[in-house]
Formats: structure tokens, sequence, C-alpha cells
């Protein structure tokens, strides 16, 4: 039990701490992280973050928003509103300011204290004069700041990923809303079908051609018709709603209008050769998981060189599960290597890092999988789409005429043309639906391959053993 | 040398023989093949015992071979494309080139040799309906022979015993060969050619086609429902008039096998039925009718002598079998108003027009059909539509159309004072009667029902 009192690790940190001491104070960035933040936001959705910092809440941002607003909005429009106004997504990019307050404090001697006490009783009075130094605190400086970089690094990832999952949300609400919008029109065609069918019915009925039951029979479909005619405004409702929560919109600016039909199919689909690849390099809860490895490879490290310095329990920074807040922490200790000379917390060390590893390789197995998921959910409801537009409406049509024809020819009365004409809505309903599946799973796809694999992919994973891309993650010394 | 086809001069539409195989050659007749669904005028028997031929309506005879005293003819079971009326063309089934085939037309007391080759993708039979013959030639499948089967050639031959009128067709798959239009007729003529001699012998079957709107071949699997009514296979304005002299003794001769009742009706004669399935009816027996039935599987003769010129309606009475195909389950909107409705469907439906609402006349409307679809009712008369189709033609009566000519005389001029006209004076006013007469036996409970009375006010023009 000698060796303690020249420990040359002990020294080296204490040294590298005095270093990093006499280095000079860290600082907040101008830009507190966000310039970060929008670069990875704009290379994954085309549209940046500016203006969006609380204190910067200027008239121009809201200004912006109204101008987008006043307009038909397009897709694009309702996710540069979304960035710019929705308030969750502000919250997310207010914890960079968090993440980097507390970088900077880390590379901050804690100020020494004065301590003074007087005590006095039985006549005699003792004071106490002490000046308190955090040696501990600046002994462990340079961890600490090693340690709040990567923890402000992964506040920048978040945020983009927040930021990207809610324009991927807001271009699906997008679609959802314009395509609700042209259904409930059709329904409204559908019901005025139903509606000249029972009227017609009605007054067979008054000039005795029809009896009860069948005029009945007509009336119904009307009924009908009025019933889906207020599920589907209804439904139109409920999906713009859905785009106003987004787009963090209320009061005046609610009454936006939207584009009166989707976009047209794209001439042909994307190639899905290199999306995996792409996944790999993009995908933010990736390279979030990478960041953490190589935390934890530090930390490894770190355990491995002194054996005396604890920074095991410095958190995995979790890929925030949906509602819950994400948690992430760590704890430093510096041990006196009198009883334990730390091989068990090597061990322990090297199986945190090696769960970081895992947890990495899991991460990109999955993606993997999403994105390959989301391509084939692509390409399939592409091809759904050209079929409705390119043949099952094309051939609607051509029953059509040729129900007119025989209309024409008295071969079939006003009933069968008008049940057509509802046949028709109804195909064509469905063929804009199609299409809006189509957009969908095309966002669907972004959000795969740049984001976090989107609300819906986030479920999917389950454990996997094969690793993914996780070179980036090797320790590193 | 002379071939069959030399004796019928006109008959440009007789194509080349549909010889069977050259070993055949040597001993099967010559199977002429008709192109065309017009009349063919009746040439003379070039050999064999005198008659005086019959007229198939929008048909031909079948020419034959004498060999050894006897009459050889060759029929041709095929699929062919009739024209069902311009306009409209049917795949059907039928013998040599048209259905139904050729008229065969023999003497009583012939020697009949009928070679019936199978060009069809199953097999088939000839029943010869009506006839006397050895058992064996009844043309029963199964009964009384095995089926002619594809490619190959059977030969029926017998004596034509008793003078009359005849059908022939398949008693193989029946319904389905039937309903394809394998059939004909067939006339055996008396011996003596003064017997029952009249001037104009006019032949055809009653048949009857279910061809969905649009489509070209005839459902085959159908019981009742049939759209297309005909005359051989021919609907109005599709079927060739029946043009005759003025007092020439006209005999028309119908076969029905359709499946349901004919009453066919001429206007502007009386006649009488001097021939049924049985022969010919003894004068005594006779009475006069406007219009005869003409059951399921019956063949009939009517005569009359055509003594009152102009263009007479000849017809069957069921009114829709003067009708071609239509729907059954139109809506009747006879009387019902459509304003505002109308607008309304148009929205959905650009180029809707109202229809029916004043009854099912189509009257002038030209509105595109569907494919190879027969308007309901069309033809043109001197005085506009005819608002007919199906079993409709007319009987043109002149007093200077030659003896054995058949051409068409164009429209009748009526002599000054024989043309109904309109009244230009004032309507008087109608005098009503508002008893409904009594009841013998008025129910005890009889809930009073109302039914208002809607005249068309001519102001309901939405078309
Ligand atoms: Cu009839």
């Amino acid at each position: 039990m000698t060796r303690y009192t020249s420990s040359p690790m002990l020294r080296a940190v204490a040294t590298g701490a005095l270093a990093a001491l006499l280095g000079g104070c860290a600082s907040f960035s101008p830009d507190g992280g966000l310039d970060a933040v929008s670069a990875m936001t704009s290379a994954r959705t085309g549209q940046d973050l500016q203006l969006t910092q609380a204190k910067h809440d200027s008239g121009a941002t809201q200004a912006e928003v109204a101008r987008l607003l006043g307009a038909p909005l397009t897709a694009d429009g309702a996710v540069r509103v979304a960035l710019l106004n929705n308030r969750g997504l502000r919250a997310s990019l207010a914890g960079l300011g968090v993440a980097e307050a507390d970088l900077v404090q880390a590379g901050r001697m804690r100020n020494p204290g004065l301590s003074f006490s007087r005590m006095s009783g039985g006549g005699e009075t003792e004071i106490e004069r002490g000046v308190m130094f955090d040696l501990v605190g600046l002994l462990t400086i340079p961890i600490r700041r090693d340690i709040e970089a990567r923890r402000f690094q992964g506040a920048k990832l978040a945020a983009a990923m927040d930021a990207v999952r809610l324009a991927a949300d807001t271009r699906k609400a997008w679609f959802n809303a314009v395509a609700a919008a042209q259904s409930a029109q059709y329904a409204e065609q559908v019901r005025e079908a139903a509606q000249a069918s029972a009227e017609l019915a009605r007054r067979m009925a008054r000039a005795g051609n029809l009896s009860a039951l069948d005029g009945a029979r007509e009336q119904v479909f009307s009924a009908e018709a009025t019933a889906q005619l207020a599920r589907a405004r209804h439904q139109a409702t409920a999906a713009r709603e859905q785009l106003a929560r987004l787009m963090g919109v209320w009061g005046a600016q609610t009454a936006f209008t939207l584009l009166e039909r989707l976009p047209d199919l794209p001439a042909a689909p994307r190639d899905g050769d290199n999306v995996e690849s792409l996944a790999m390099r993009q995908r933010l809860d990736v390279q979030l998981a990478k960041l953490d490895a190589q935390a934890t490879a530090r930390a490894l490290g770190l355990s491995k060189a002194t054996g005396f310095v604890n920074v095991l329990d410095a958190g995995y920074v979790n890929t925030s599960k949906t509602g819950a807040p994400r948690e992430q922490g760590y704890e430093i200790e510096l041990v006196l290597p009198i009883f334990d000379w730390g091989g068990a917390r090597v061990a322990k060390a090297e199986a945190l890092y090696m769960q970081s590893v895992h947890r990495t390789a899991h991460a990109a197995t999955s993606a993997r999988s999403q994105v390959r998921e989301a391509y084939s959910a692509y390409r399939t409801n592409y091809d759904l789409a050209r079929h409705y537009r390119d043949e099952i409406v094309p051939l609607q049509k051509k029953i059509s005429e040729e129900t007119l024809l025989r209309y024409n020819g008295m071969l079939i009365g006003v009933f069968e043309l008008l049940a057509d004409a509802r046949a028709q809505i109804t195909r064509v309903t469905a063929s804009i639906e199609a299409q809006r599946d189509f957009w969908i799973a095309e966002t669907a796809l972004q959000a795969a391959i740049n984001g976090s694999g989107g609300s819906a992919a986030a479920a999917a994973s389950v454990v996997s053993s094969a690793a993914g891309s996780v070179d980036a993650a090797a320790p590193e010394h | 040398m002379r071939s069959r086809r030399d004796f019928f001069t006109g008959a440009a539409a007789l194509v080349g023989a549909g010889l069977v195989s050259r070993a055949g050659a040597a001993t099967l007749p010559e199977a002429p093949i008709m192109s065309s669904a017009a009349t063919q005028p009746p040439p003379p028997p070039p050999n064999g015992r005198p008659y005086n031929p019959v007229v198939t309506l929008n048909g031909w005879s079948l020419p034959w071979r004498m060999n050894n005293g006897v009459k050889e003819f060759h029929l041709i079971a095929e699929p062919v494309v009739r024209e069902i009326a311009p306009g409209m063309k049917a795949n059907l089934w039928g013998y040599n080139g048209q259905s139904p085939g050729p008229t065969i037309e023999v003497v009583e007391g012939d020697r009949v040799r009928i070679f019936v080759t199978n060009r069809l993708p199953e097999h088939t039979s000839i029943h010869w309906h009506g006839q006397r013959l050895p058992n064996g030639m009844d043309g029963v499948t199964g009964l009384t022979q095995p089926g002619i089967q594809p490619g190959k050639t059977f030969v029926y031959e017998f004596v034509a015993r008793r003078p009359g009128t005849f059908m022939y067709h398949p008693h193989a798959d029946e319904m389905v060969q039937m309903a394809m239009g394998m059939m004909g007729f067939w006339v055996t003529h008396p011996r003596n050619p003064a017997q029952h001699r009249v001037d104009r012998d006019f032949v055809f079957l009653l048949n009857a086609y279910d061809i969905d709107p649009g489509s070209y071949t005839p459902r085959v699997n159908e019981m009742l429902n049939f759209n297309l009514w005909t005359f051989n296979s021919r609907a109005f304005p599709g079927i060739d008039t029946m043009n005759v002299r003025r007092n020439d003794r006209v005999r028309i001769r119908v076969g029905n096998l359709t499946m349901t009742n004919h009453p066919i009706h001429v206007h502007g004669h009386e006649f009488e039925v001097t021939g049924t399935d049985g022969g010919w009816t003894r004068p005594e027996s006779r009475w006069p009718e406007v219009t005869t039935d003409v059951a399921v599987g019956q063949m009939r003769a009517i005569e009359f002598i055509a003594d009152e010129p102009g263009d007479w309606a000849f017809h069957c009475h069921k009114s829709h079998h003067t009708m071609n195909a239509m729907g059954h389950d139109v809506p009747n909107l006879i009387g019902v108003d459509h304003r505002g409705v109308a607008e309304k469907i148009a929205r959905l439906v650009p180029d809707y027009m109202v229809m029916g609402d004043k009854g099912g006349s189509m009257g002038d409307m030209e509105m595109p059909l569907p494919d190879n679809t027969l308007p309901m009712m069309t033809g043109q008369g001197p005085f506009g539509g005819v608002e007919m189709g199906g079993m409709f033609t007319v009987l043109k009566v002149r007093k200077d159309q030659k003896p054995g000519d058949y051409s068409d005389p164009g429209w009748y001029r009526h002599p000054p004072g024989t043309l109904a006209y309109e009244w230009k004076g004032e309507p008087p006013a109608a005098l009503r009667k508002q008893d409904a007469g009594g009841q013998s036996m008025p129910a005890a409970n009889a809930p009073e029902v109302e039914v208002t009375v809607r005249k068309p006010t001519g102001h309901q023009g939405h078309h």
C-alpha cells in the first residue's frame, strides 16, 4: 500500500486538468448549435430552421408564416410553416441551449468558496476561517468537457431528428388533408346522383309508376349517400385539423386554403438500389447511436488508462422514446485506489461499451430493414396509383361511355345510368386515395432514409444480432 | 360446262364450290356457298321434274346435281357471319355460308340424297322436320344415328313422299345449335305443278336470337329472353319487302323454330291457311283470317289474292317481336316530370338526355348506340319513322309489277282522296260518361284508389 502516492496516472489526470484550466474557459457559440441543426434539417427536408430561436421570434417569422398561409398552401409551404411555427419543435430546439449551457459550464472551474464559522459557548468563542477549492472539479474538467461536447452534439442530432420528423408528419398531413377534401367533394357528387335518383323515384311514384317498395329502395340510396357525405366531410375536417396542429396555427391562421389537387405522380419511380446506403449515411438515429458508442469508447479508454476515474454512468443518450423526455446524464467520481485497483470497473466499462456497440448495430439493422420496407411501400403505392390512373379509371370511363350508349338505346334505364355515375365517382375517389397513399409512402421513404424512420417505423425495431455499419464506433485508443 | 351457278344469273354472290376433299370430289356433289343476305330470285328447275319455285325471303335455294335419277344436295354445316340488318352482323352457325341455310326444293316422289359435311367444332345431325322417311334417316343423334363428328360427312337418302312445307334443323345439341341459327326451309312441290299453283310463293323461318348489345355472338343458354326476333335471321329494316303484282295469288309459308308462338298478321287482306304441318288443308276446312298463330315447331302456308294496291304492313302481332334489343327493366317514366332532375343528372352524365317520359318512342332522336346494336325501332317510311323492328316487313301490291319480278317498286303513291289527313277545324268538346258500370261482386271494404289523369301539356320539352 505504498504506491498510491506516486501513481503516474493520477498525476497525468491532474496535469491535464490544470492544463485545460490554464488553457482558458469554454464560451457560448454564436448560434447556440442551431446552424448545425438547421444544416442537418435542410439537407434532409430542403427547409432550414432559421429565425426559429425563441429570442429571435420576430415579426419577420410571423410575416413569413402569414405569407405562406395567405396563398393556397403547398406541401412545402405547410412544412415551412410547421418548422417556423410548431411550438413542440421550438421546445426541442430550446433543449439545445440547455445542452450548450452544460457544455460551457463543464469547461469552468467551480468558484472557490470561503467559509467562516463562529461558535461560542461556555464562555469561549471559536472562529474558523477556511478557503475551499474544488480540486475534484479541477481534475475532471477535461473529462466533463468531452462528455458535454458529445451531449451537445447529441442534442443537435436529436433536435434535427425532431425537425425532420415534424417535416415528414406535416407533409403526410398535407397529402391527407388535400385528398380528404377532394374525396369530400366527390362524396357530394355521389349524393347529388343519389338525390337525383331519389327525386326521380318520388316523381315516378307521384305519376303512379313506382311501387312503395321500389321507391323506398331508391330513397335509401340517397339517405345512405347523405351519411357518407357527412363522414367524408368530417374526414376532411379531421385531416385539416391534423395539419393545423402540426403547423401550429390557430385563430385566423386556421383559415388557410389548400391546393385543390394532389401533385401528379412523378413520371418514373425512384430507383431503390442505394436507399440502404443512403440511410446509413443520413439517418440521424444511426448517427446518434454511433455518437453514443464513441462516448462509451472514450469512457472505456479512460477507465483502462486510469482505473480510478469512474465515468461509467455517463448515460447512453437515449434515442428519444416518443412522449417521454430524453434521459441523459453522467457522473464522474475520482476514487482512491486503496482497496480496488479498478479491474472490475474496466470490465464493466467494456461491457457497457459492447452494449452501446450492439445498440448501434441494432439501430443500423433496424434502419436498413425500415428503409427496405419503406421502399417497398413506396414502389407498391407508385405502381398502384399508376394502375388506377392508367387502367382502372380509363376502364371505368369506358364503362360509363358504354353505359350511356345502352341508355341511349333504351336498353337500360336512368337508374342504372345514375348507379354507374356513382360507381365512377367511387373509383375516382379510390384513385385519389391511391395517389395520396403514394405521396405518403414517398414521404415515409424520405423519413426512413433521412430521419429516424418516422413515427410508424419507430415501433418496428426488435433485437437483432447482425451488426450494420458500426466501424465508426470502435474504441479510440 | 354449265355449272349450277349458271342458273343463278345475277346471283353474283354465289361463290365457288366448297369441296370437302380431293378424294371426295369425285363422289360428292358441289356445295355452293352464298355470301349475300339478299333475296335471290328463284330460277326454274334446270332438270328433274318441273315445279314453280319459291322465293326465300333474304335467302336462296340450294342447287342440286342429278345422279342416276337421284337429286343430290350438299349441305355444309359451318360457322357463318350473318348480316342481321345493315349495321349489325352476328357470328352464327349455318349452312353453306348463311343462316338459315338454303331452301331445299324437291318434287313429290323425288329420291333425294343429301350429303351433310360438318365443319362445326362439335358433332351435329340434321332432322328433316315433318318428312315421312325411313326411321334411320330422321337425324336424331343417339336415337337414330351417331352424331356427325367435326370433319365428317354423312349421307341422308329418302323419297320426298308428301308434298308440303317442311324445315330442317339439327337434333344434336339442339338448344345450342338452334340458338346459333342452324336451320333451313324445305319445300316439297306437288307432282303436278298446276296443283296449288300460285303466282308468288314466299317462304321464311321465324327465328330468335339473344345477342347482347355491343356483342356479336348469340347467347346460347337462353330459354325465353331472346332480344332479336327475325324472319330468316333478319330483323326489320333488314327484311326484304314482299313485292307482288295486283291480283296475284300469293302464298306465304312460315316455319317457326323459335321458342314461342307468333301471330302472323297481314294488313289490307284476308287470307286462308291453306297448309299446315300435316299438308294442304281441304278447302272446306278453311276460314278467313287476318292473323294466324304459328306455334312453336309449326309450319303454316297462308294464301290470298293481293287485290288491294299499296304498302301493307306484315308482321308478328306480339308487339315486342317488332322491336329490336331493348331493356326489360327500364323504368317507366311515362308522365314523369323531369324538370330540375334532368339538369342534375346532366351534371353527372354530360350527354344525358331525357327519354321515355312521353312514351317509348324515340322519334327522330339519333343517338350513338353500342357497337353492333340495332336501334330499337327504326326503318324510315315515306311519312317518317316506321317505329318497328324485328319481325316486320311490307307487302307491296302494285298493278304493274311484272311476273317474276321481285325487285322493290318503291313507296306506294296514294291516289287522291285515299290518304288520311289532318283535320284543321275546331275539335269538339269530348262527352264523357262517368259511370263505370256496376260490379257483380263488389268487395266488402274496397279502398278508394285515386289515380289522377295526366295529359301531356306540350310544355314538357326538355330534350
Ligand atoms: Cu312474334
